[in-house]
Protein backbone atom coordinates (compact mmCIF):
# COMPACT_ATOMS: atom_id res chain seq x y z
CA UNK A 1 0.00 0.00 0.00
CA UNK A 2 1.48 3.40 -0.95
CA UNK A 3 2.44 5.56 2.00
CA UNK A 4 1.03 9.04 2.50
CA UNK A 5 4.23 10.18 4.24
CA UNK A 6 5.96 11.44 1.04
CA UNK A 7 2.94 13.62 0.27
CA UNK A 8 3.04 15.10 3.77
CA UNK A 9 6.82 15.59 3.50
CA UNK A 10 6.27 17.44 0.21
CA UNK A 11 3.57 19.60 1.84
CA UNK A 12 5.82 20.36 4.78
CA UNK A 13 8.65 21.35 2.45
CA UNK A 14 6.69 23.91 0.42
CA UNK A 15 7.93 27.48 0.62
CA UNK A 16 4.75 28.91 2.17
CA UNK A 17 4.32 26.17 4.80
CA UNK A 18 8.00 26.53 5.75
CA UNK A 19 7.63 30.31 5.95
CA UNK A 20 4.57 30.01 8.21
CA UNK A 21 6.26 27.41 10.42
CA UNK A 22 9.40 29.48 10.87
CA UNK A 23 7.69 32.85 11.23
CA UNK A 24 7.43 34.17 14.81
CA UNK A 25 3.86 35.28 14.05
CA UNK A 26 2.49 32.91 11.38
CA UNK A 27 1.78 29.77 13.39
CA UNK A 28 0.84 31.52 16.69
CA UNK A 29 -1.65 33.83 14.99
CA UNK A 30 -3.27 31.07 12.93
CA UNK A 31 -3.49 28.83 16.00
CA UNK A 32 -4.95 31.60 18.15
CA UNK A 33 -7.56 32.41 15.46
CA UNK A 34 -8.37 28.68 15.28
CA UNK A 35 -8.89 28.47 19.04
CA UNK A 36 -10.98 31.69 19.17
CA UNK A 37 -13.25 30.50 16.34
CA UNK A 38 -13.66 27.00 17.76
CA UNK A 39 -14.45 28.36 21.23
CA UNK A 40 -17.26 30.56 19.88
CA UNK A 41 -18.51 27.84 17.50
CA UNK A 42 -18.50 25.03 20.07
CA UNK A 43 -19.83 27.40 22.73
CA UNK A 44 -22.89 28.17 20.61
CA UNK A 45 -23.34 24.49 19.73
CA UNK A 46 -23.26 23.68 23.46
CA UNK A 47 -25.89 26.38 24.14
CA UNK A 48 -28.10 24.76 21.50
CA UNK A 49 -27.45 21.32 23.03
CA UNK A 50 -28.34 22.56 26.52
CA UNK A 51 -31.67 23.71 25.07
CA UNK A 52 -32.12 20.33 23.36
CA UNK A 53 -31.62 18.42 26.61
CA UNK A 54 -33.88 20.88 28.45
CA UNK A 55 -31.25 22.36 30.78
CA UNK A 56 -31.32 25.98 29.57
CA UNK A 57 -33.38 28.48 27.56
CA UNK A 58 -36.43 26.25 28.09
CA UNK A 59 -38.82 29.19 27.69
CA UNK A 60 -37.63 29.63 24.08
CA UNK A 61 -39.02 27.33 21.35
CA UNK A 62 -36.34 24.88 20.18
CA UNK A 63 -36.86 25.71 16.52
CA UNK A 64 -36.31 29.41 17.16
CA UNK A 65 -33.08 28.91 19.09
CA UNK A 66 -31.85 26.51 16.39
CA UNK A 67 -32.74 28.85 13.53
CA UNK A 68 -31.21 31.96 15.09
CA UNK A 69 -27.96 30.34 16.22
CA UNK A 70 -27.24 28.27 13.12
CA UNK A 71 -25.85 31.13 10.93
CA UNK A 72 -23.47 32.14 13.74
CA UNK A 73 -22.37 28.57 14.25
CA UNK A 74 -21.57 28.36 10.53
CA UNK A 75 -19.89 31.79 10.52
CA UNK A 76 -17.39 30.50 13.09
CA UNK A 77 -17.19 26.90 11.87
CA UNK A 78 -15.91 27.91 8.41
CA UNK A 79 -12.91 29.98 9.65
CA UNK A 80 -12.13 27.41 12.36
CA UNK A 81 -12.01 24.68 9.70
CA UNK A 82 -9.93 26.84 7.35
CA UNK A 83 -7.39 27.70 10.06
CA UNK A 84 -7.38 24.07 11.22
CA UNK A 85 -6.48 22.88 7.70
CA UNK A 86 -3.79 25.56 7.53
CA UNK A 87 -2.31 24.40 10.85
CA UNK A 88 -2.17 20.84 9.58
CA UNK A 89 -0.48 21.93 6.32
CA UNK A 90 2.20 23.79 8.27
CA UNK A 91 3.24 20.72 10.26
CA UNK A 92 1.65 17.63 8.66
CA UNK A 93 4.21 15.03 9.74
CA UNK A 94 3.90 16.03 13.40
CA UNK A 95 0.09 15.83 13.36
CA UNK A 96 -0.08 12.70 11.22
CA UNK A 97 1.74 10.68 13.89
CA UNK A 98 -0.12 12.19 16.84
CA UNK A 99 -2.75 9.86 18.34
CA UNK A 100 -4.53 12.71 20.13
CA UNK A 101 -4.84 14.61 16.83
CA UNK A 102 -6.35 11.50 15.23
CA UNK A 103 -8.68 11.11 18.23
CA UNK A 104 -9.79 14.74 17.75
CA UNK A 105 -10.58 14.05 14.09
CA UNK A 106 -12.64 10.98 15.04
CA UNK A 107 -14.65 12.93 17.67
CA UNK A 108 -15.11 15.78 15.19
CA UNK A 109 -16.38 13.41 12.50
CA UNK A 110 -18.76 11.72 14.95
CA UNK A 111 -20.05 15.10 16.16
CA UNK A 112 -20.61 16.13 12.53
CA UNK A 113 -22.43 12.87 11.72
CA UNK A 114 -24.60 13.24 14.82
CA UNK A 115 -25.55 16.79 13.79
CA UNK A 116 -26.24 15.68 10.21
CA UNK A 117 -28.39 12.71 11.26
CA UNK A 118 -30.31 14.92 13.68
CA UNK A 119 -31.03 17.53 11.03
CA UNK A 120 -32.03 15.00 8.36
CA UNK A 121 -34.23 13.00 10.74
CA UNK A 122 -35.99 15.74 12.61
CA UNK A 123 -35.62 19.02 10.74
CA UNK A 124 -38.74 18.45 8.63
CA UNK A 125 -40.73 18.32 11.87
CA UNK A 126 -38.92 21.29 13.34
CA UNK A 127 -42.10 23.15 14.23
CA UNK A 128 -43.33 20.22 16.30
CA UNK A 129 -40.19 19.92 18.38
CA UNK A 130 -41.78 21.41 21.44
CA UNK A 131 -45.06 19.47 21.26
CA UNK A 132 -44.21 16.01 19.90
CA UNK A 133 -42.83 13.86 22.77
CA UNK A 134 -41.17 11.42 20.36
CA UNK A 135 -39.28 14.21 18.59
CA UNK A 136 -38.37 15.71 21.95
CA UNK A 137 -36.88 12.37 23.04
CA UNK A 138 -34.78 12.11 19.85
CA UNK A 139 -33.72 15.72 20.26
CA UNK A 140 -32.60 15.03 23.84
CA UNK A 141 -30.59 12.00 22.79
CA UNK A 142 -28.91 13.97 19.98
CA UNK A 143 -28.22 16.79 22.44
CA UNK A 144 -26.52 14.48 24.95
CA UNK A 145 -24.43 12.86 22.19
CA UNK A 146 -23.47 16.28 20.83
CA UNK A 147 -22.48 17.62 24.27
CA UNK A 148 -20.29 14.58 24.86
CA UNK A 149 -18.67 14.59 21.40
CA UNK A 150 -17.93 18.34 21.33
CA UNK A 151 -16.49 18.17 24.85
CA UNK A 152 -14.21 15.32 23.78
CA UNK A 153 -13.22 17.28 20.65
CA UNK A 154 -12.24 20.32 22.72
CA UNK A 155 -10.37 18.28 25.34
CA UNK A 156 -8.45 16.20 22.78
CA UNK A 157 -7.60 19.39 20.81
CA UNK A 158 -5.94 20.92 23.84
CA UNK A 159 -4.02 17.73 24.56
CA UNK A 160 -2.48 17.48 21.05
CA UNK A 161 0.81 19.27 21.94
CA UNK A 162 1.53 16.58 24.57
CA UNK A 163 1.56 13.62 22.16
CA UNK A 164 1.50 11.05 24.99
CA UNK A 165 1.08 7.97 22.78
CA UNK A 166 4.17 7.98 20.56
CA UNK B 1 5.39 44.61 44.59
CA UNK B 2 3.46 41.38 44.13
CA UNK B 3 6.57 39.22 43.82
CA UNK B 4 6.26 37.65 47.32
CA UNK B 5 2.70 36.53 46.47
CA UNK B 6 3.85 34.98 43.18
CA UNK B 7 6.73 33.25 45.01
CA UNK B 8 4.31 31.92 47.62
CA UNK B 9 2.06 30.53 44.83
CA UNK B 10 5.06 28.91 43.17
CA UNK B 11 6.04 27.20 46.43
CA UNK B 12 2.63 25.68 47.18
CA UNK B 13 2.40 21.88 47.42
CA UNK B 14 -0.21 21.84 44.65
CA UNK B 15 2.16 23.74 42.33
CA UNK B 16 4.88 21.17 42.97
CA UNK B 17 2.45 18.29 42.44
CA UNK B 18 1.44 19.80 39.09
CA UNK B 19 5.08 20.26 38.07
CA UNK B 20 5.91 16.65 39.03
CA UNK B 21 3.00 15.08 37.15
CA UNK B 22 3.03 14.37 33.42
CA UNK B 23 -0.74 14.39 33.11
CA UNK B 24 -2.17 16.78 35.70
CA UNK B 25 -1.23 20.08 34.02
CA UNK B 26 -2.29 19.17 30.44
CA UNK B 27 -5.57 17.66 31.65
CA UNK B 28 -6.33 20.77 33.71
CA UNK B 29 -5.51 22.93 30.65
CA UNK B 30 -7.92 20.86 28.56
CA UNK B 31 -10.73 21.14 31.13
CA UNK B 32 -10.02 24.87 31.42
CA UNK B 33 -10.51 25.26 27.66
CA UNK B 34 -13.77 23.29 27.86
CA UNK B 35 -15.03 25.51 30.69
CA UNK B 36 -13.97 28.63 28.75
CA UNK B 37 -15.88 27.34 25.70
CA UNK B 38 -19.12 26.91 27.69
CA UNK B 39 -18.61 30.31 29.37
CA UNK B 40 -17.99 32.09 26.05
CA UNK B 41 -21.00 30.32 24.51
CA UNK B 42 -23.24 31.68 27.29
CA UNK B 43 -21.77 35.18 26.83
CA UNK B 44 -22.09 35.13 23.04
CA UNK B 45 -25.74 33.99 22.98
CA UNK B 46 -26.60 36.92 25.27
CA UNK B 47 -24.50 39.38 23.28
CA UNK B 48 -26.05 38.25 19.99
CA UNK B 49 -29.47 38.88 21.51
CA UNK B 50 -28.36 42.34 22.66
CA UNK B 51 -27.10 43.04 19.15
CA UNK B 52 -30.48 41.98 17.77
CA UNK B 53 -28.98 38.98 15.93
CA UNK B 54 -29.68 36.17 18.38
CA UNK B 55 -32.99 34.57 19.42
CA UNK B 56 -34.99 37.81 18.99
CA UNK B 57 -38.30 36.04 19.67
CA UNK B 58 -37.29 36.04 23.34
CA UNK B 59 -36.71 39.10 25.48
CA UNK B 60 -33.14 40.17 26.22
CA UNK B 61 -33.82 39.64 29.91
CA UNK B 62 -35.03 36.06 29.54
CA UNK B 63 -32.07 34.99 27.35
CA UNK B 64 -29.45 36.57 29.62
CA UNK B 65 -31.21 35.26 32.76
CA UNK B 66 -31.14 31.70 31.42
CA UNK B 67 -27.52 32.11 30.31
CA UNK B 68 -26.70 33.49 33.77
CA UNK B 69 -26.75 30.14 35.56
CA UNK B 70 -24.52 28.63 32.84
CA UNK B 71 -22.14 31.57 33.27
CA UNK B 72 -22.01 30.95 36.99
CA UNK B 73 -21.19 27.23 36.78
CA UNK B 74 -18.84 27.54 33.82
CA UNK B 75 -17.16 30.55 35.46
CA UNK B 76 -16.59 28.50 38.60
CA UNK B 77 -15.02 25.72 36.50
CA UNK B 78 -12.83 28.30 34.69
CA UNK B 79 -11.55 29.63 38.03
CA UNK B 80 -11.01 26.18 39.57
CA UNK B 81 -9.02 24.97 36.56
CA UNK B 82 -7.26 28.31 36.11
CA UNK B 83 -5.86 28.62 39.66
CA UNK B 84 -3.53 25.57 39.59
CA UNK B 85 -2.28 26.61 36.14
CA UNK B 86 -1.48 30.03 37.55
CA UNK B 87 0.23 28.84 40.74
CA UNK B 88 2.32 26.24 38.86
CA UNK B 89 3.76 28.92 36.58
CA UNK B 90 3.42 31.90 38.91
CA UNK B 91 7.01 33.10 38.48
CA UNK B 92 6.74 32.95 34.69
CA UNK B 93 3.46 34.87 34.78
CA UNK B 94 5.01 37.47 37.03
CA UNK B 95 7.28 38.47 34.14
CA UNK B 96 4.60 38.16 31.44
CA UNK B 97 3.15 41.44 30.16
CA UNK B 98 0.50 39.45 28.24
CA UNK B 99 -0.65 37.75 31.43
CA UNK B 100 -0.97 41.16 33.14
CA UNK B 101 -2.85 42.47 30.09
CA UNK B 102 -5.20 39.46 30.15
CA UNK B 103 -5.92 39.97 33.86
CA UNK B 104 -6.76 43.67 33.34
CA UNK B 105 -8.97 42.77 30.38
CA UNK B 106 -10.63 40.01 32.42
CA UNK B 107 -11.31 42.43 35.28
CA UNK B 108 -12.80 44.95 32.83
CA UNK B 109 -14.94 42.27 31.16
CA UNK B 110 -16.23 40.96 34.51
CA UNK B 111 -17.00 44.43 35.79
CA UNK B 112 -18.76 45.38 32.56
CA UNK B 113 -20.79 42.14 32.58
CA UNK B 114 -22.08 42.43 36.15
CA UNK B 115 -22.83 46.15 35.91
CA UNK B 116 -23.64 47.72 32.52
CA UNK B 117 -24.50 44.55 30.60
CA UNK B 118 -26.72 43.12 33.31
CA UNK B 119 -28.55 46.44 33.72
CA UNK B 120 -29.13 46.90 30.00
CA UNK B 121 -30.13 43.26 29.44
CA UNK B 122 -32.62 43.46 32.29
CA UNK B 123 -34.19 46.73 31.15
CA UNK B 124 -37.70 46.54 29.71
CA UNK B 125 -37.79 46.26 25.91
CA UNK B 126 -38.23 49.67 24.29
CA UNK B 127 -37.17 51.58 27.40
CA UNK B 128 -33.69 52.28 26.04
CA UNK B 129 -32.73 53.71 22.64
CA UNK B 130 -32.11 50.80 20.27
CA UNK B 131 -28.39 51.59 19.91
CA UNK B 132 -27.71 51.09 23.64
CA UNK B 133 -28.17 47.29 23.86
CA UNK B 134 -26.37 46.95 20.52
CA UNK B 135 -23.37 48.93 21.77
CA UNK B 136 -23.33 46.97 25.05
CA UNK B 137 -23.45 43.65 23.17
CA UNK B 138 -20.60 44.73 20.89
CA UNK B 139 -18.39 45.91 23.79
CA UNK B 140 -19.08 42.73 25.78
CA UNK B 141 -18.27 40.54 22.77
CA UNK B 142 -15.02 42.44 22.12
CA UNK B 143 -13.96 42.23 25.77
CA UNK B 144 -14.56 38.48 26.17
CA UNK B 145 -13.07 37.55 22.79
CA UNK B 146 -10.10 39.74 23.77
CA UNK B 147 -9.70 37.79 27.02
CA UNK B 148 -9.81 34.47 25.11
CA UNK B 149 -7.28 35.62 22.50
CA UNK B 150 -4.84 37.16 24.96
CA UNK B 151 -5.04 34.02 27.13
CA UNK B 152 -4.05 31.89 24.17
CA UNK B 153 -1.24 34.23 23.08
CA UNK B 154 0.47 33.92 26.49
CA UNK B 155 1.70 30.47 25.34
CA UNK B 156 3.67 32.11 22.50
CA UNK B 157 4.60 35.57 23.65
CA UNK B 158 4.13 35.47 27.43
Amino acid sequence: MPSIVPAFAWLEGLAWTTALRESPFGYPLIETSHVACIVVFAGLVIMMDLRLVGLAFTHAPLAQIQRRLFPWQMATFVPSTATGILLFCVDPLRYYRNVLFLAKLVFLALAGLNALAFHLKTYRRVEGWDEDPQVTAIARLAGVASLLLWSLTIVSSRLIPNNWFK
Amino acid sequence: MLLPFFQWCDGLAISQAYRDSTYLFPLTQALHLLAVTVFVGAIVIGDLRLLGWGPVGQSRASITRSAGSILLWAGLAVVLTGIPQFTTNALTYHRSWLFVFKMYLLAAALLFTVTVRQRVAGAAEGRLPSWVPKAVGAVSLALWIGVTISGRLITYYG
